[in-house]
């Protein structure tokens, strides 16, 4: 059991790492979140379980790639937070993402589903 | 210490460690980190759980692995520190003197093995290794038997001067190929 929830850990790192600008600007989809709300979110899903550490640093360089926009707000008394949203760019990029996402889902399932020894059809569906 | 007092032992940290960023980049890396911790803590009175600020810093990491997670994209693509050029210089020289150095003394000492060794056949009295009495010494190379010295090998320092000679040069050719590749 321990191997097995240990193995499960390592793929969800290995995936997230190379998903995790797609999960970022999946998240900030209709959304304006600060750093914190946006860690809770992920938070709140078994396999998106990311550090103040990996979402902070990260966020920098996507504001700098120019996919979000970051202003600072202040609501009544509160202290001031850093909301984030999509740029017009990250709009676009998301969109992209998403259809390239969903088309590495399909090519895996297609694997899956095509067990050997026959050769599998290169037709589309 | 107070929860306020590692929270700005975290905060003082990543500061330093910020310090190759400009000023205002820095400050506004630090200002959201300090906002987000002052709101987890308030978010831990709310819940009800313990304040605990050394859980909410260990999501962070260590500072210093956390300024170089800025300080890597940010810095990307700008020009070199002044000073980086001279320091790949001095490290390229260093590289080459060590080059020849290795190559000069590798083969040097080969080819003195190697003659050695062949001129022992032809000049059996003028080479060999000897030892004196006292044994505190050991001489090797062409000239007449010293006085009251005794040789050690006889004609076993023929393969042995030119194995050892070969083997040296083997060794020299593997180590330059090895510099070669960083330079």
């Amino acid at each position: 059991m321990e191997n097995h929830t240990e193995m499960n850990a390592k793929w969800d790192v290995q995936l997230r790492k190379g998903t995790l600008e797609l999960v970022i600007l999946a998240a900030l989809k209709e959304r304006t979140l600060y750093g914190l709300e946006l860690l809770g979110l992920l938070h709140g899903l078994e396999t998106m379980a990311i550090t103040e550490g990996t979402l902070y640093p990260l966020m920098d360089r996507l504001k700098r790639d120019g996919v979000v926009d970051a202003n600072w707000q202040q609501e009544g008394q509160s202290k001031p937070r850093k909301y984030y949203q999509l740029s017009e760019q990250g709009k676009r990029k998301l969109t992209e993402l998403t259809l390239r996402w969903r088309k590495s889902v399909e090519d895996i399932e297609k694997l899956l589903n095509s067990p050997g020894p026959q050769p599998i059809s290169q037709k589309g569906k | 210490m107070t929860e306020r007092d590692a929270i700005h032992q975290y905060l003082t940290a990543l500061s330093k460690y910020l310090a190759r960023l400009e000023k205002a980049a820095a400050d506004d890396v630090i200002r959201e980190i300090e906002s987000h911790i002052y709101d987890a803590l308030e978010q831990q009175e709310i819940d009800g759980d313990p304040v605990d600020a050394k859980a909410i810093l260990a999501g962070f990491g260590d500072p210093r692995d956390l300024a170089a997670g800025y300080v890597e994209h940010m810095l990307e693509g700008k020009a070199p520190p002044k000073g980086f050029k001279a320091i790949q210089r001095v490290k390229k020289g260093a590289t080459r003197g060590l080059f020849a150095v290795t190559a000069l003394l590798g083969f040097g000492f080969s080819l003195v093995l190697l003659v050695t060794g062949v001129a022992k056949i032809f000049e059996p009295d003028l080479v060999g290794l000897w030892t004196t009495e006292s044994a505190n010494s050991v001489m090797m190379g062409m000239r007449h038997t010293p006085d009251g010295a005794s040789e050690l090998l006889g004609w076993w320092i023929v393969p042995i001067a030119l194995g050892l000679g070969l083997g040296f040069a083997y060794w020299t050719k593997r180590i330059l190929w090895i510099l070669k590749g960083k330079l």
